[in-house]
């Protein structure tokens, strides 16, 4: 096998980070931050990408500021983004339990939690916004859980040990989207907002290397038209559906953010993706989407597989209960190897242990690539109503889905690609090394490292779109003469063009598959070789399929339909045609980075006791990839990251 | 596990202009354990291998919470079982059932294509008053105004309503009364929604007349088909408030 | 001027009622809450009616003696004919408000609605799905009712002209079939009532609906009771 190359660049655009001690940056960033006066802001013209949190926050935000707003999601009303389906709740250092918190403590435990390779001030802001981001939901009438006082409930999540998790039931991420959607047609509503719903960006515009509009198709009149504005915020989420099969929405893609990357936006650290370990085992090939179990359940639940292989096999092939296997013959293997955090271990922690238990043939499930969550003891202990209580909804939900009673039965769960850490490179104005083109939220390499903390993304949307974006903005506007692009420049047209073009392309294949056929194809071979544990081999076997793939697909992809009128085939076949050109640059990355962190495991790379083992000496850095052309090896370019406040330590869950 | 033979009857239609239709198709080998939009996603993969055009549905987040998926199962929105269609599994059906699949009905809802309408309407009403008014960053300290737990937790349930719009479809009347009420009685009942709530439900209410929906008669199926078990509690409520309003805005009692 | 109000506050007063006024009786809610009001004052005019019916039971003593109803039908036309009249045109106007409201209100519902082809029903009960029907049967009952017993009617001899009428089959059938029509309108409408006027919770709504249908069958049952007991032979 010969060893990659990486084309490795000196250049590094500027971080932008103020100076000063850590605590004092954003102030003096917002103190010393240009302004622009409210009659002026109308002037600018701002188009937003996206209405998730990140999105629909910044957009409510910005037009209250003055700002002339104009907003896109491919759903049919802003309020569906996928940050609706956040269950567990969001973090902030507001300390109401006395428990000693502070904002130090949640950026130290959000840098920890990252396995030290985020940046330091940006997790330290946003710790810092994290308590207005609270005040702000509840003025907005977010109805968070209560303490019978009327003060604000919190509870405890994965890798902290205190409580600071503000929620509403098993629905957060609702209640916030909602308070953000409803902020956001309130400005509808005044005319400051214009809404194109239905309507998904397919190219960004870029002139005399200034983000300066996009290019969207009206999936209702599959019309292709083009938008001008002064800057452009992209909050279009992550890309965990490369591995077709996760807990992200049916529509969630890249497409968005790899039109940006491919007009010269760096793609940072692609190989953080997170895998959730409490998701619904997948049942069979027809299966589109994976169902989350709140990471709350393993607080009560215990994660067991059988000790031998023949029980499993027995319980796989449905001759045996499992509520029959004695006790004995169970493997808490949790509780056995993290004595401590026992079955409360961090999420890539406990995803990496029931692979292994499966890989080991111990799995459960008909396709062995499960294990159990039980509840046997929780309830035998506290009653079957309190844990109706604490776990009602889920417990349904799991029987709905499955027609299993988890009260009877334990739960059967297996991890599922979640959440993707990194994202579109960007500076601490959140400007990507496009000037002018902003990415916020899901979208961004953001502030989690190499694995994000529970509670952690629904802080970070709404700190970038309420309170990061509405400062910082400013600072790229005011070098910008306002409505100085339209889309008369002929950059508009030649975008425009290109997208047809590529539209006409995949139309005209007419061969036989499908596009969904083709996206499973690609997602099987990244989950297999790129997902929970990556070795050289495996990767190296990645990168050399996956152009198999996208040829498959440019040669014998079947579009239906046409490309006038609502058309679901085209967009989905765009869409694969995005995760297509973006999947090597996710092997790239993990190849790259020959250490374990976090999310990310090269079995390389590992300690004597299968931990993972970080190299901090080599690749302390921010992995920025360039494009360079499609099966082109991509531009390495390093932002190294500097620990000073925080110590370099290894990640001990013990 | 058994496998489902069905046959499907499914409103066609090219788009809002052309003439609709129902269509049969036969539903073949489904697995009882995929869901409702799983089945569809099957039906259309054979039938874009036969050449056919594949049923257009709304759907999104395919676990129960972003309200995107629609769809009239059997004359019911979402089938009628207290779940959202994506969360409806076939093991609900019977081999050799004929299911209908019609679109959500209301003429406030017009069709765009096949099963998919628009709920923009909706929409509307949120924009004319269904929100607190408050400018990010000017928020007090979250715990300066303590909200009893009842009401923070009668609030919550108004809130759970996720706008897929089964409530309206299922309507006799095409009624939106117990998706303006539920957004309505939630900001409403919190202090922090007080200052407005006149003015609100006002508006609200005029919106909702604006658009062309029906006028509630009392017959709760929009409580039986909704997936979120909002209560018509909420609709009670806000005729009372309707009244308080109005008195309001003419004499200035209950301002 | 006196009370502290200027010709300009008064117009100003006024204006800002009937603005809101006009929008009341133009919004959904506002013209279900006037069905509902006039609904429960027709209500409570059958209760008084029905008492007022009651007092056939007294039966008929005969040789010049009145009978109850005689008396009863009597005593209510011994009030000066400008308050009958008003009571007459009262309720007049509410029956009218009721019935055009919700002649209104059903057409803007089926326009309001579209179909396709398969209808499916989950809770809604026959009673409130047949509400209009059942409402225009009432009212063609109650032209003819008017006609045969009112117009037609000799207020000194009440009692045998309805042992008349009854004894007719056709007439005490259509009496039944239309008292029937009116236990389902009462039926829904007693709880829609309480909904509409914002009365109704959860926790009382199952309450209101056996309040419902105990309220129709009482009322119901007493004016059908007549007819049958005419029939019957019980009255004679």
């Amino acid at each position: 096998m010969n060893d990659i190359k990486f084309p490795v660049s000196d250049y590094m655009p500027d971080s932008c980070i103020p100076d000063g001690p850590i605590e004092q940056k954003w102030t003096k960033y917002k103190r010393e931050a240009k302004l622009i006066n409210p009659n002026n802001r109308r002037k600018y013209t701002v188009l937003v990408v996206g209405t998730g949190l990140a999105g629909g926050s910044a957009a409510a935000t910005l037009a209250e500021q003055g700002y002339n707003v104009k907003c896109f999601c491919y759903q049919d009303s802003p309020r569906r983004a996928h940050s609706i389906a956040a269950q567990g709740g969001i973090n902030a250092a507001h300390n109401y339990q006395n428990d000693g918190d502070s904002v130090y403590r949640l950026f130290y435990d959000t840098v920890k939690g990252g396995d030290f390779r985020a940046r330091e001030a940006n997790v330290y802001r946003l710790a810092e916004v994290s308590c207005d981001i609270i005040n702000q939901c509840v003025a907005q009438g977010v109805p968070f859980g209560r303490e019978y006082g009327g003060l604000l409930d919190n509870r405890s999540f994965g890798g902290s040990q205190l409580k600071r998790t503000f929620y509403s039931r098993g629905q957060t991420g609702q209640q916030l989207l909602l308070g953000c959607y409803q902020a956001m047609e309130k400005e509808i509503g005044k005319g400051h907002i214009e809404m194109h719903p239905r309507t998904e960006m397919l190219d960004l515009v870029v002139v005399d290397g200034h983000a300066k509009g996009i290019v969207v198709r009206d999936m209702v009149t599959g019309e292709i038209k083009s938008y001008a504005g002064d800057t452009v915020l992209l909050a279009t989420g992550g890309y965990g559906r490369v591995f077709f099969l996760s807990t992200n929405a049916m529509g969630c893609n890249v497409g968005a953010a790899c039109a940006c990357w491919k007009k010269g936006a760096y793609f940072a650290n692609p190989c953080f993706t997170q895998i959730h370990p409490t998701c619904i085992p997948v049942k069979g090939d027809y299966q589109s989407k994976l169902t989350l179990m709140s990471e709350s359940l393993r607080n009560d639940g215990r994660i067991w597989v059988p000790k031998s292989r023949e029980v499993a096999e027995k319980i796989r092939k449905g001759e045996m209960k499992p509520s029959d296997v004695a006790e004995n013959d169970r493997d808490y293997y949790l509780e056995r190897k993290y004595p401590s955090f026992g079955n409360l271990a961090p999420r890539d922690i406990s995803s990496r242990a029931a692979k292994e238990a499966c890989d080991d043939e111990r799995g459960v499930a008909a396709t062995g690539r499960g294990v159990f969550l039980d509840f046997k003891d929780a309830i035998a202990r506290m009653g079957k109503e309190w844990i109706d209580g604490q776990y009602g909804n889920l417990f349904e939900m799991y029987e709905e889905i499955t027609a299993v009673d988890p009260h009877e039965q334990p739960m059967m769960i297996y991890p599922a690609s979640h959440y993707t850490m990194g994202g579109l490179w960007v500076d601490y104005n959140l400007m990507s090394s496009i000037p002018g083109l902003h990415v916020l939220g899901e979208a961004n390499f953001s502030d989690h490292g190499a694995n994000r903390l529970g509670a952690s993304a629904l802080m970070q949307g709404l700190s970038d779109g309420y309170f990061v974006i509405a400062s910082t903005l400013p600072t790229y506007l005011t070098t910008q003469k306002p409505g100085s692009v339209t889309t008369a420049a002929p950059e508009f047209k030649e975008a425009e063009d290109a997208v047809k073009e590529r539209i006409n392309k995949m139309m005209n294949v007419k061969g036989t598959r499908t596009p969904d056929e083709i996206h499973r194809e690609l997602g099987k071979l990244v989950w297999d070789k790129v997902g929970m544990g990556r070795t050289k081999e495996s990767l190296m076997e990645a990168i050399e399929k996956i152009p198999g793939i996208r040829d498959e697909f440019w040669s014998n992809v079947k579009v239906a339909g046409s490309t006038e009128g609502m058309n679901m085939e085209l967009e989905k076949a765009w869409r694969v045609a995005a995760f297509l050109d973006f999947a090597e640059v996710l092997c790239y990355d993990a190849l790259n980075r020959e250490e374990s962190c976090g999310a990310h495991f090269r079995l390389e790379h590992q300690m004597a006791d299968g931990e993972a083992k970080r190299d901090d000496a080599n690749f302390a850095y921010v992995a920025c990839w360039e494009y360079k052309g499609t099966g082109e090896l991509p531009v390495l370019h390093k932002e190294n990251l500097t620990f000073d406040n925080v110590h370099l330590a290894i990640r001990s869950y013990k | 596990m058994a496998n489902l033979n069905l046959t499907l009857k499914v409103w066609r239609q090219e788009n809002a202009q052309a003439q609709g239709r129902i269509e049969t198709y036969k539903a073949t080998n489904i697995p009882e354990e995929a869901s409702f939009l799983e089945m569809l996603d099957i039906v259309n993969e054979g039938l874009v291998k036969e050449g056919i055009e594949p049923i257009h549905f709304d759907h999104d987040c395919r676990e129960g919470i972003c309200g995107m998926c629609s769809l009239t199962i059997n004359g019911v929105p979402h089938g009628g079982k207290h779940v959202t269609t994506c969360q409806l599994h076939m093991r609900q059906f019977k081999d050799g059932d004929t299911v209908w699949i019609e679109p959500f009905r209301a003429r406030a809802f017009p069709l765009l294509r096949d099963l998919v309408v628009d709920r923009t309407a909706l929409d509307n009403i949120i924009a004319s008053g269904g929100f607190v008014d408050v400018r990010t960053g000017s928020a007090p300290n979250a715990n300066n105004m303590p909200v009893r737990k009842k009401t923070a937790d009668a609030a919550f349930d108004a809130a759970a309503c996720i706008g897929c719009g089964a409530c309206v479809a299922s309507c006799k009347n095409s009624s939106a009364m117990l998706f303006t009420s539920a957004k309505a009685a939630h900001l409403n009942l919190l202090p922090q929604g007080h200052p407005e709530k006149n003015k609100r439900v006002l508006a609200m209410v005029r919106q909702m007349d604006a658009m062309g929906f029906g006028n509630c008669t009392n017959q709760y199926e929009c409580e039986a088909a909704c997936p979120k078990g909002i209560s018509v509690d909420n609709i009670a409520k806000l005729n009372r408030d309707y009244m308080i309003a109005c008195a309001s805005e003419a004499v200035g009692v209950f301002a | 001027m006196e009370y502290g109000y200027s010709r300009k506050d008064v117009i100003a007063l006024m204006n800002d009622i009937i603005t809101t006024a006009c929008k009341f009786v133009t919004s959904s809610i506002g013209r279900k809450i006037l069905v509902a009001l006039t609904g429960a004052c027709l209500l409570l005019f059958l209760v008084g009616h029905l008492a007022g019916n009651m007092t056939i039971y007294g039966g008929n003593p005969g040789a010049g003696e009145p009978s109850w109803i005689d008396a009863y039908a009597t005593g209510l036309h011994t009030m000066p004919a400008w308050l009958l009249m008003a009571i007459r045109l009262g309720l007049l106007a509410i029956l009218l408000v009721h019935v055009v409201l919700t002649l209104v209100l059903k057409y803007e519902n089926v326009t309001a609605r579209t179909h396709y082809q398969k209808e499916g029903t989950l809770k809604a009960t026959l009673s409130s799905r047949t509400m209009v029907l059942t409402g225009v049967m009432i009212f063609c009952f109650l032209v003819f009712h008017l006609w045969q017993l009112t117009v037609n009617g000799d207020p000194h001899d009440c009692y045998n002209h309805i042992i008349a009428a009854f004894s007719n089959g056709w007439c005490s059938l259509f009496y039944i079939v239309a008292i029937c029509c009116l236990f389902m309108h009462v039926r829904h409408g007693v709880q829609s009532i309480l909904q509409t006027l914002g009365l109704a919770t959860r926790k009382v709504r199952p309450l209101y609906n056996l309040v419902a249908v105990l309220f129709a069958i009482v009322v119901c049952g007493g004016f059908i009771s007549i007819p049958l007991a005419v029939l019957t032979g019980i009255l004679k």
